[in-house]
């Protein structure tokens, strides 16, 4: 083994040497999410937000006069790999900090390696709420785990209160996939319908790569609901707009964030017109620091479009959080990153908005309920589904308040 | 237990029909996929578990035809890949296994097959699903109160065209009766001057060109993408084997019986369980028929 | 010194794992590496059973495994117990489980079985995933660190002794109980695949009517195979669930299930080191193709490992070194090539499915199997027979030649859709006599050994065998009651040694259950010597004591009849059918055939002979029965039946008279 590794060092500098970035050590970075199989399309997004984000640090001199170097890990979704990459990652590779997570399930089996060897992981897209939570006090001193995307509850809080309050909709079915991000979704989702006075006359599951979903949609039609919401990732969620159109019930649907996802926009076609989803992030250039961002991720990856534009600027933003934490604490120890990212100094203008103390000691989530706004489909585009959230777009959202 | 009474009164409403008929379409789907197992099956007795991956680079292929060929013109071009992808399949994962004698090896390597040109597609095509356009309208038609999709339709209708285009092809063809010589006895079509070989590389070839025309031919319905073929595949799997793996027919009414079952449980039972009926109804009929509702039972001689 | 390499390469295991921990440097990543390969290797170990033993498909291991994880986590999450209690549950509930698993999986065979198999595992996940009551649902359960002993007690020991932190020590601790279970995996299965059991379930993989007409019922010991290996896979789902502390759902599916049999084939069948080798495969294998560096490593290593096994090959035969190209220049071929490449993420997979396909391709039989051909030496052996001949032990009496009538046949039909292939057939067979069947081809005299010996059920009519009704029995229940049989195209289990097939028809001798082969108890070990004996003595007996290490399908054809009887002589038949035993024979090996068959009868036992050599009939038997389109035509003393004009008649066609023009 040691041999191995002396090799993998020799190797490793080598490389280094060679493409003659930098004469600095690099700071390893650990990167995990799905690069193939089923939700790779929001980790492949992630993924090249992220690399672009270290590309424009590093090429601004990197942080502490050292160089980015991510180590990207495919953990193919599957909770098991993710664990165990989470230990090559700490033990092997001796990274700085991980980014990454698209599944809730990979993160909840993952996450505690980080936690028990004290190094900050920052979830860019898993949305669960209890993966923040999961090493919370009063159980544990210190909570290593950090997010920069809206968790359940927050998307579920609005989605409700938008077919309730907004629609007043009374009758409501919710339809979530059979995964582990579906139902603790289905379950905020719930909640917060509780909260309202609301309780869902239909609830339906549906199986990652459904072809048909007339059960589902006649269970919850023959309930008499008056809108569906929705908890599934993009293929599914525009099976459903397509079930829904084929059964000629046109019923209002409002669904979690991933119907922003290019394959909702392309399978869905004309079906998905409407739908409404919580967005942190909107392919929108009217503000500089986002025009920029996009323009650099079409040149780069060459592309016209971001599959999952959520994933991409949640992960670019969070290389940005983790790259001004590093930066105040002056080193790359696991608590001092911790401790700058409770209480980070500088303001950090992201994507998806501007970071003025995204955590603190007990929040954990960037992300606050007044962020996200409701993204709708509109032939083939995501636009913003409110005109005065239209009107605002140069305004950037400002976290409040700790809601989690 | 009121599902049942729900049940049991169910035939009268228009909602039951609703769904049989979205069945009978997912239904249909499995079975060309079926259709394509069966086809190996019967010549080598052995399968490829590469078959949803055949399907899926049909359909990926297809797509990127469209817009050079049109839908009609992309047709025999994607029938023509099929054969040749599964010939690829039989000469370089299904042959060598055979004749080394490996009892799993063509289990393992068509799987391997099957990895590699499920990761090469993701390379290719990214990692999306993407629409594959109907070449008929988008809007459901009515017959009388079941609402059911034109390319729904013309799933059923193609299907059942391509198992009879390829059951005739068996019966008349000189290539044909040599197949079905091959199925029925391999040593005996051997000494009878068939190249049983060739005849294999042939079966495989079908099976997938089968899967290709499947493919297209599914994908306006289903998601089309890298891993599009790997559930249906499955299904499918299932479906050849409540059918029985030596009955085009059994894939037809396997297939039409396992897609109305998950729509029926779906609806009645619960949607979270809605595929545990059908594969407790392999159980079942395998318990009761080894060799499938419509597979040949071989009296054992010693 | 052949004999000592098990032994040495056990210890030498049971050693680098102990000390690898330190070894490592403690570096909790690589600890955790090599637990999941013991964890998995458990698994592997089982599934060997059903794969490479018993012959069997599997595509339902994961969901036997989810069931072992779910069994430790459920206790926990309900009740707060841990790792013993769960360990424990995970291995009796994944038991039972294995036996359900095994009753729709009797009757099946090839795709059939992978898909009751697949089906099987869909179901378990289904459900894992759907109660949410018992198992938390989709969210999963997250377990807290393993506490296997109670350090309290023993901290003075490590501390003093050891000289390690308790701490230390407790983190390790888990590792320790894994790699432990491997080791008494790997003796409990190697323990009962060379016990009756074992013998039994390489017999029914090889010839299941063979099997089954050895009194060894297929049903029961396909069930016991799947028992083992769904305890073995509990035991790893626990396990697994303490060491990974989360479990969730959608683990246990499809893809790991044929993860875990790619394992095994890749590893190499029917061996210890081949699930270790395969465990080591799927766990390391993917951490390695997702690191650039690692994989340009593992090139350069298989680049030199082909080198050195082109040069072995080469210094053995010149032939082999041609065959032996392709690969090794294909091994060499990956090195620059992965130096070309900067990024492997996106590749992984296919580099993975093409190494898949270069095994498939190169070695067939596994890496275990390949090495066992580079390195004869490694071969398993096959025990030989440490005990002595004894003679007098060769047959027992079953006490049945008082009868008047030790076979009956009354008025049986068998009718196969409108084919009556028996019309109405008595035969009454009298003790210590040989009594021929013979007619054309297609009369009916192989379809009355199926109905006799209960491979065929018949469509009316009974069977007596001294006043007991047989038909309707099993295969295996008849031949418990002392019909043996040999068959018309041979029948033995062709990956056995000559004096295994005789000790699978001894099966009946050993009355130590499973429990004793796992913990060897004396009983199994006398009762194993006195069967090794009296095979010895039954080889012997028929002339093949020289070939009793040598495996059935390596026999001359000859030998191979010979085998057959005396593997049915081994059930202690009382009545003995044999199925056109001089087939094929050359003349000497009839006359020796001819001289066994009369010893055989000397010993008291019946015969049934069906025979197209008319002077061995006609030497041999007693009585002659003769078939034609299954109705018997005649019935007498063989020079009386050979000049029945309704026989010459059935055997050159048309009428006496027009034979005689």
């Amino acid at each position: 083994m040691m041999k191995i590794r002396t090799f993998g060092a020799v190797a490793a500098l080598a490389l280094a040497l060679t493409t003659g970035a930098f004469a600095a050590e690099p700071i390893k970075i650990g990167l995990s999410g799905p690069f193939t199989g089923g939700s790779s399309s929001m980790g492949v997004s992630m993924r090249d937000g992220v690399k672009l984000a270290v590309e424009e640090v590093n090429k601004a001199g990197g942080v502490l006069g050292r160089p980015l170097q991510l180590i990207e890990r495919d953990d193919e979704a599957k909770n098991e790999l993710g664990a165990q990459i989470a230990q090559e990652l700490i033990n092997k590779e001796k990274v700085v900090a991980t980014l990454g997570f698209i599944n809730t399930g990979v993160a909840l089996a993952a996450q505690r390696f980080y936690q028990e060897a004290e190094i900050p992981v920052i979830n860019n897209v898993a949305t669960g709420t209890v993966i923040t939570n999961q090493f919370k006090k009063p159980d544990y001193d210190t909570n290593y785990v950090f997010r920069t995307s809206a968790y359940d509850s927050i998307q579920a809080g609005m989605m409700a209160e938008e077919a309730v309050k907004g629609r007043g909709y009374k009758k409501i079915a919710i339809l979530a996939d059979s995964t582990n991000y579906g139902q603790l979704g289905r379950e905020d989702l719930e909640k917060a319908l509780e909260k309202l006075g609301v309780k869902p006359v239909a609830v339906e599951k549906f199986n990652i790569k459904d072809v048909d979903m007339t059960a589902q949609l006649l269970r919850a039609k023959e309930a008499g609901a008056e809108a569906l919401l929705c908890y599934g990732i993009g293929p599914e969620l525009a099976q459903i707009a397509n079930g829904r159109a084929k059964l000629g019930w046109n019923v209002p649907m409002i669904t979690s964030w991933p119907s922003s996802m290019q394959s909702f926009i392309d399978i869905a076609g004309a079906n998905g017109n409407g739908v409404m989803m919580p967005q942190t992030f909107i392919e929108d250039k009217t503000l500089p620091k986002r025009a920029a961002f996009l323009e650099a991720y079409y040149k780069t990856f060459g592309v016209t479009k971001i599959p999952t534009p959520v994933a991409g600027a949640q992960g670019y933003d969070s290389v940005l959080l983790l790259a001004a934490a590093i930066k105040q604490a002056g080193s790359t120890d696991g608590p001092a990153i911790r401790a700058a990212l409770e209480d980070l100094k500088e303001k950090v203008e992201g994507v998806v908005t501007t970071y003025e103390k995204p955590f603190s000691e007990t929040d954990h989530n960037a992300i606050s309920a007044n962020i996200p706004v409701f993204g709708m489909v509109k032939d083939g585009k995501i636009v913003y589904a409110r005109g005065e959230d239209a009107k605002n777009s140069g305004v950037v959202r400002k976290k409040e308040k700790a809601t989690n | 237990m009121d599902w049942i009474s729900t049940l049991l009164q169910a035939p009268t409403t228009s909602i039951f029909w609703q769904l049989v008929a979205s069945g009978v379409a997912v239904g249909m789907i499995y079975a060309t996929i079926a259709f394509g197992y069966q086809l190996t099956f019967a010549t080598s007795k052995t399968l490829n578990f590469g078959q949803g991956e055949a399907l899926m680079l049909g359909a990926m292929l297809g797509l990127t035809l469209l817009p050079y060929l049109g839908y009609w013109l992309m047709l025999p071009v994607i029938l023509i890949f099929g054969m040749a992808q599964g010939a690829v399949v039989e000469r370089l994962g299904v042959r060598p296994a055979i004749e080394t004698k490996s009892e799993f090896g063509w289990i393992m390597a068509t799987i391997a097959l099957g990895i590699i040109f499920r990761n090469m597609a993701e390379n290719i095509w990214g990692r999306d699903d993407l629409k594959f356009p109907s070449p008929l309208p988008e809007t459901a038609i009515e017959l009388g109160t079941v609402r059911i999709l034109p390319a729904e339709i013309m799933v059923v209708v193609g299907a059942l065209l391509m198992m009879a285009a390829v059951e005739t092809f068996n019966r008349r063809s000189i290539y044909g009766k040599a197949f079905v010589a091959t199925s029925n006895d391999i040593d005996a079509a051997g000494l009878m001057g068939i190249d049983t070989r060739r005849v294999i590389t042939m079966s495989y070839a079908m099976s997938s060109m089968t899967a290709a025309f499947a493919g297209v031919l599914v994908a306006p319905v289903t998601l089309t993408g890298a891993t599009m073929g790997a559930v249906l595949a499955l299904k499918a799997f299932a479906v050849a084997i409540i059918g029985g793996l030596d009955s085009a027919l059994g894939a037809i009414v396997g297939g039409i019986l396992l897609g109305v079952i998950e729509t029926l449980t779906g609806y009645y039972v619960s949607t979270g369980y809605k595929d545990v009926p059908g594969l407790i109804l392999v159980l079942i009929v395998l318990a009761i028929r080894p060799a499938g509702l419509f597979g040949r039972r071989t009296i054992k001689k010693v | 010194m052949a004999r000592a390499l098990p032994f040495i390469g056990a210890g030498l295991l049971a050693i680098g794992l102990f000390a690898f921990p330190f070894l490592a440097g403690q570096n909790s990543y690589y600890i955790h590496l090599v637990q999941m390969m013991a964890i998995y290797a458990i698994l592997i170990l089982g599934l060997d059973i059903v794969v490479g033993y018993t012959g069997q498909v599997s595509l339902g291991h994961a969901g036997l495994f989810g069931i072992g994880a779910y069994g430790a986590a459920v206790i926990f999450h309900h009740f707060g117990m841990g790792v013993w209690p769960g360990l424990l549950v995970g291995v009796i509930v994944t038991g039972i489980f294995g036996a359900v698993l095994a009753v729709p999986a009797l009757r099946v065979i090839g795709p059939y079985l992978a898909m009751v198999t697949l089906a099987f595992g869909t179901i378990i996940q289904i459900v894992i995933n759907e109660w949410t009551g018992l198992t938390n649902g989709p969210l999963g359960v997250t377990l807290p660190p393993p506490r296997v002993v109670d350090f309290a007690d023993w901290r003075s020991f490590w501390q003093s002794t050891l000289g390690l932190k308790a701490a230390e020590f407790q983190r390790l601790e888990f590792y320790y109980l894994c790699v432990l279970l491997m080791l008494v995996a790997i003796l409990v299965v190697n323990r009962v695949v060379r016990s009756q059991y074992g013998r039994a379930f390489e017999a029914l993989r090889d010839s299941p009517i063979a099997c089954d007409c050895m009194g060894v019922s297929v049903y029961r010991y396909k069930v016991y195979a799947f028992v083992v290996s769904a305890a073995l896979a509990g035991l790893a789902g626990a396990l697994f669930s303490w060491s990974e502390r989360y479990v969730s759902p959608n683990t246990y599916n499809f893809e790991l299930s044929i993860l875990f049999l790619l394992a095994v084939i890749l590893g190499g069948r029917k061996s210890r080191a081949g699930p270790l080798i395969g465990a080591f495969i799927i766990v390391y294998l993917p951490n390695v193709l997702s690191d650039i560096e690692l994989v340009r490593i593992m090139a350069g290593m298989i680049a030199a490992a082909a080198l050195v096994a082109l040069g072995i090959i080469a210094l053995r035969s010149r032939e082999k070194l041609v065959r032996a190209l392709p690969p090794v220049i294909l091994c060499l071929a990956f090195l620059p090539l992965t130096l070309n490449v900067n990024n492997v993420t996106d590749y992984r997979l296919t580099i993975f499915g093409l190494m898949i396909l270069f095994v498939v391709f190169y070695l067939p039989d596994g890496v275990m199997g390949f090495l066992r051909e580079v390195f004869p030496v490694l071969k398993p052996r096959h025990v030989t027979a440490a005990q002595p001949a004894v003679a007098s032990a060769i047959f027992a009496d079953r006490g049945l030649a008082d009868a008047k009538t030790l076979l009956r046949v009354e008025s049986v039909v068998m009718q196969f859709g409108g084919l009556k292939a028996l019309d109405s057939v008595k035969l009454a067979i009298a003790p210590g006599t040989i009594h021929g069947l013979i007619g054309p081809n297609g009369s009916g005299k192989s379809t009355m050994m199926n109905v006799l010996t209960g491979i065929y059920r018949p469509t009316a009519g009974a069977v007596y065998l001294s006043q007991h009704r047989i038909d309707g029995l099993t295969p295996s229940e008849i031949a418990g009651k002392g019909i043996a049989r040999t068959f018309q195209n041979v029948q033995l289990f062709g990956e056995m040694t000559a004096i295994e097939n005789v000790l699978v028809g001894l099966h009946h001798t050993f009355r130590s259950t499973l429990m004793d082969a796992v913990l060897r108890t004396p009983r199994r070990a006398r009762e194993e010597a006195e069967a090794r004996a009296r095979a010895m003595a039954i080889l012997d007996f028929m002339g093949l004591g020289q070939f009793a290490g040598t495996e059935a399908r390596n026999l001359p054809y000859g030998k191979q009849r010979m085998l057959e009887i005396a593997r049915a002589l081994a059930l202690d038949p009382s009545l003995l059918l044999l199925d056109e035993p001089a087939a094929g024979l050359s003349a000497p090996d009839i006359a020796e055939l001819v001289e066994i068959i009369r010893k055989i009868r000397g010993h008291g036992i019946t015969l049934i002979l069906i025979e197209h050599h008319m002077d061995v009939v006609m030497g041999l038997c007693d009585t002659v029965s003769v078939l034609d389109f299954g109705q018997k035509i005649a019935e007498g003393p063989p020079a009386k039946v050979q000049n029945d004009p309704r026989v010459i008649e059935a055997y050159l066609g048309g009428t006496v008279a027009e034979a005689a023009e």
